[in-house]
């Protein structure tokens, strides 16, 4: 049973567009699978993933997207490391100190506050912009060719499949979410690289620029940018002293001596710095970082609803199965065609007896009339008849017998009945069985409907009797 | 599931449909329970056992039918009945429940126990017989066996032939049946089929609740094939007309041959979408032996450009310039203007002045062969997405009509499917004004770009117009 609050993952959606691929279910599957989880009901996102793990099991092969994805998460797992380290290394860099020249801070505010500003503000751009101007955007993230790059040599044709299982703005939200998460980790290594050094070295912290920047305008444009934590860590903002003492003459006096005098002093740099770099390159980053891991997880959300064939599953889940057909297979009745056999192609003028099924004196005379047919004996048989009539009739007939039929009427076994009591009868030498249509088409019987007692006749299997088709 | 035998006992409306042989029992069977499977024909019969067809939403029973075979010794049934000790009227159900259980190993009455049985399980009585061909005194025999039985009954005339004797057997029905309908499976409508359920739901006090809720089900069914069937007609529209086929290829460029193989696997491919969307479309209403006759939909330069396809189907010139022009497809050529000054010129104008329209029409360049090869090694040769400007209205017409006749075809029919129909005209069905909805959707499919989803509705809800007032 699926947490209301389970969250949808790379893995279990890449899962699912796996699955409906191979498999849907029938809309009486799937009503039913709804009946059973109806408290999920109303929340899709969570019917559908108790959905996949109960057919998880119908999907044939294992994945090759799952091996590409692990690729991918270590591909991923490595740069992240990666940009610690370098970050690490990176604030070594700016932080080495010979004891000759000291520290630029505006070195490390670039690395630790412009920098990553400005990397935000273009990721913010480009997350709120779409297409054609994303991709303008993703060039100048460094990430971006490392990727193209490894890509291209390791799993180029398998990029396809990456990129068909992803919507382009699911990439866009992955790949910005990893970005911050890599420039997050860089400046923890800055951080991380920045106490090291502070703990371990004397650095003696300067500032110099070709600009014309007099030291009160230095301060101001630090107070400013300590003012997130001035009020409440007073200490962490350099003094206009502080700035005073440690501006860096480059073209003028060496390290003159006050400098180094107030070495320790010139050190208190460092808590600036560090709060600096935490709360721009560090903080700002978290935030960004979790609004992209947001966004991420709304788009999946939003794609794994989306995708193919989960608004078949979703209305399936919500219509009620309606059947109308029998459960019950029907064992289909083997039709033989009718041959010529026992057929007569003529009608004789004179019968022995003229026996009607189903017709009245009259409507016999009538026929008789019409068709030119004569007999000394003329009988009723079925209708309304009792057995016993219709079994004395069958008794005296004698000789040729013409047996008139409705021909529309099927031949019931009521009728074979008779007509094997008539076939009983030895006296009975030939019966003719005459299939006719209605009076409204002048007797006139339809070829369909002949066939029908040709076949019933044939059946019977005897020499004796024959179906007129004229 | 169900068993029909276990169902027996249950409480719900049931009806058997009985009657001589081969008078279409079956196909009214079929036609209600809208189950194409029921085997049907010629030889009476046809239908050995009684076979239950139970209406269920979400596994419960609301009503079930009957199909049986035919009376065949029912001079021998009544003749029975009539020897036992006179009994009061209430009791004569009796009688024949006696006689189901004397001849149950009985040979000869077969099909007469078949029949009978789910009548004295309580079904109502629903019998068939044929007000094409006269009546005959011999129907009284199973009408006085019905009567014996007891349960509510009526009699529906079905009309298999061309004669006509619906007022003879009205006289003589109305001697033994409260109730006298007329239905013709084969032509029956939704609407007869539902006025067929109600009269059904008069036969009893008890059954009329659930017979409307059944009346309710069906149409609610009907209504999400409906949708269902605009949905996926939508969807292969959108499949069909921005499908780009791509290809490899060896050399810098393409050769012919690999260019015309290219556009015929473009076309196969297309035509594949058609098939398994109609198969679709005919599995939503629920019939699935189906054979058809049908032209091919072809797609090479003769079939589809041929004036007779296209003025089946497709739109003519004059309507498909409105179309585009009012769609802004063909922007920037003035024709709105003109448009507003009356159309009479048009035809004139278009011929001189507007070569770019006529190409868009034209015969050659039906898609568009572009050879992509930006990253190295991966050459390929892309074909599509259409750009024929008339080609959605041929696909959508033969869709629609494809669609309509499915959904009409009553599951009593066991006959081909002609699909060759000459008067269905798309610009009748799709009027100018839904056109430029549809329009609007076929510029940004054929520009190869994602429909806008609102516009998508707005196809939708034309579409859904146009196909109910094909039903
Ligand atoms: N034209 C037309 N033919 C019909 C109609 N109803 C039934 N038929 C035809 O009549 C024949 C018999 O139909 P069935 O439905 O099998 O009849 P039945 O009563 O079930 O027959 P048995 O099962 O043999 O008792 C078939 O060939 C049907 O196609 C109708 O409304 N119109
Ligand atoms: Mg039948």
């Amino acid at each position: 049973m699926y947490k209301k609050n389970s969250k949808i993952s790379i893995k279990s959606y890449i899962n699912f567009s796996e699955l409906l691929k191979e498999y849907r279910g029938t809309h009486e599957e799937n009503r039913l699978f709804a009946l059973k989880h109806e408290a999920l009901l109303p929340n899709p996102k969570q019917i559908l993933l108790a959905w996949m793990e109960k057919n998880s099991f119908r999907k044939s092969k294992k994945s090759e997207t799952q091996t590409l994805i692990q690729k991918f998460s270590t591909l991923s797992n490595f740069i992240g490391l990666f940009s610690l380290i370098f970050g690490f290394l990176a604030g070594l860099g700016l932080l080495s100190y010979s004891g000759h020249a000291p520290v630029n801070v505006i070195y490390y505010l670039l690395f630790a506050m412009f920098i990553p500003l400005l990397s935000m503000i273009i990721s913010m751009v480009s997350l709120l912009s779409s297409g054609t101007v994303f991709n303008a955007f993703s060039l100048f993230f460094p990430l971006h060719w490392i990727e193209t790059v490894l890509n291209f040599f390791s799993f180029r044709d398998k990029i396809d499949v990456f990129n068909t299982l992803f919507s382009d703005e699911l990439k866009k939200w992955m790949f910005m979410n990893r970005l911050q998460l890599f420039s997050l980790l860089f400046s923890i290594g800055l951080l991380f690289a920045l106490l090291v050094i502070v703990v371990s070295k004397d650095v003696a912290f300067s500032w110099s620029t070709t600009l014309n920047v007099s030291n009160i305008d230095f301060f101001k444009l630090l107070a400013c940018i300590g003012f997130p934590w001035g009020h409440t860590l007073p200490s962490a903002i350099p003094s206009v002293e502080l700035i005073e003492m440690s501006h860096y003459y480059r073209l003028g006096e060496n390290l003159n001596t006050q400098m180094i005098q107030n070495a320790d002093k010139l050190g208190a740099w460092w808590k600036y710095l560090a709060m600096v770099t935490l709360f721009y390159a560090i903080f700002l980053r978290f935030l960004l970082w979790l609004a992209t891991r947001y966004g991420f997880q709304k788009q999946l959300k939003k794609d794994f609803l989306e995708l193919d064939g989960v608004e078949k599953l979703l209305r399936e889940f919500n219509t009620p199965f309606v059947s109308t057909e029998s459960p019950k297979e029907e064992k289909h009745l083997e039709i033989v065609k009718e041959s010529d056999e026992q057929v007569a192609y003529a009608v004789a003028k004179v019968y022995e007896t003229i026996i009607g099924w189903n017709f009245s004196k009259d409507e016999i005379l009538l026929l008789n009339d019409a068709k030119g047919i004569s007999s000394s004996k003329i009988s009723t048989v079925g209708g309304n008849n009792s057995f016993s009539e219709d079994q004395k009739i069958a008794k005296e007939a004698r000789a040729e017998v013409i047996l008139y039929v409705k021909s529309w009427e099927p031949p019931t076994m009521d009728f074979v009945d008779f007509l094997e009591e008539l076939l009983a009868n030895d006296n009975v030498e030939e019966i003719q069985v005459y299939p006719l249509g209605t009076v409204g088409r002048n007797y006139e019987s339809d070829e369909r409907e002949v066939a029908i007692w040709k076949r019933k006749i044939q059946g019977l299997k005897s020499k004796k009797v024959w179906v007129i088709d004229v | 599931m169900y068993s029909s035998e276990e169902s027996l006992n249950n409480d719900y409306p049931k009806f058997a449909v009985v009657g001589h042989p081969n008078k279409g029992k079956s196909s009214i069977v079929s036609s209600l329970a809208l189950d194409d499977s029921v085997q049907i024909g010629d030889t009476p019969g046809t239908t050995q056992v009684k076979r239950g067809f139970p209406l269920k939403v979400d596994g419960k029973v609301i009503y079930e039918l009957f199909d049986t075979p035919g009376f065949q010794r029912a001079r021998r049934v009544l003749s029975w009945l009539n020897d036992q000790e006179p009994v009061s009227a209430d009791k004569k159900g009796d009688v024949v429940r006696a006689f189901i259980a004397v001849h149950r190993d009985d040979e000869r009455f077969i099909d007469e126990i078949e029949l009978l049985e789910p009548i004295m399980n309580g079904a109502g009585i629903i019998y068939v017989v044929d007000a094409s061909k006269p009546y005959g005194s011999e129907y009284e025999t199973e009408m006085e066996i019905l009567r014996w039985c007891g349960q509510p009954s009526m009699a529906i005339l079905n009309l298999i032939g061309e004669e006509n004797y619906t007022e003879q057997w009205k006289s003589a029905l109305g001697h033994y049946f409260r109730m006298v309908r007329t239905f013709n499976p084969i032509k029956a409508t939704f609407i007869e089929h539902i006025e067929l359920l109600d009269s059904m739901s008069q036969l009893k006090e008890e059954w009329t609740k659930p017979i409307k809720v059944a009346i309710k089900v069906l149409e609610d069914l009907q209504d999400q094939k409906i949708e269902q069937t605009v949905d996926s007609i939508v969807s292969n529209m959108v499949k069909t007309l921005s499908y780009v086929h791509r290809q490899k290829i060896v050399g810098e460029s393409a050769t012919t041959d690999e260019e015309e193989k290219l556009k015929l696997s473009y076309r196969e491919k297309i035509i594949k979408f058609e098939k398994e969307q109609e198969q679709n479309i005919e599995s939503i209403w629920n019939h699935r032996s189906i054979e058809k006759v049908e032209n091919m939909l072809v797609l090479d330069n003769v079939g589809l450009f041929s004036k007779e396809s296209a003025s089946i189907f497709g739109l003519s010139q004059q309507q498909l310039i409105i179309t585009g022009a009012s769609a802004g497809a063909m922007g920037g050529l003035g024709i709105d203007l003109l448009l507003g000054g009356g159309s009479l010129f048009l035809g004139s104008f278009i011929g001189g002045a507007v070569g770019g329209v006529g190409a868009m029409m034209g015969f050659d360049n039906l898609y568009e062969v572009k050879v992509l090869g930006q990253s190295i090694g991966k050459r390929e040769l892309s074909v599509g997405p259409m750009k024929n400007l008339n080609f959605p209205y041929i696909l959508l017409g033969r869709s629609l009509y494809h669609a309509s006749v499915i959904a009409k075809r009553s599951h009593a029919m066991r006959g081909d499917i002609d699909l060759e129909q000459e008067e269905f005209l798309t610009e009748q069905i799709i009027d100018s004004e839904m056109r430029k909805t549809l329009e609007k959707v076929h510029v940004s499919l054929r520009k190869g770009d994602e429909p806008k989803e609102e516009e998508l509705k707005a196809y939708k809800k034309v579409l859904k117009e146009s196909f109910l007032g094909l039903l």
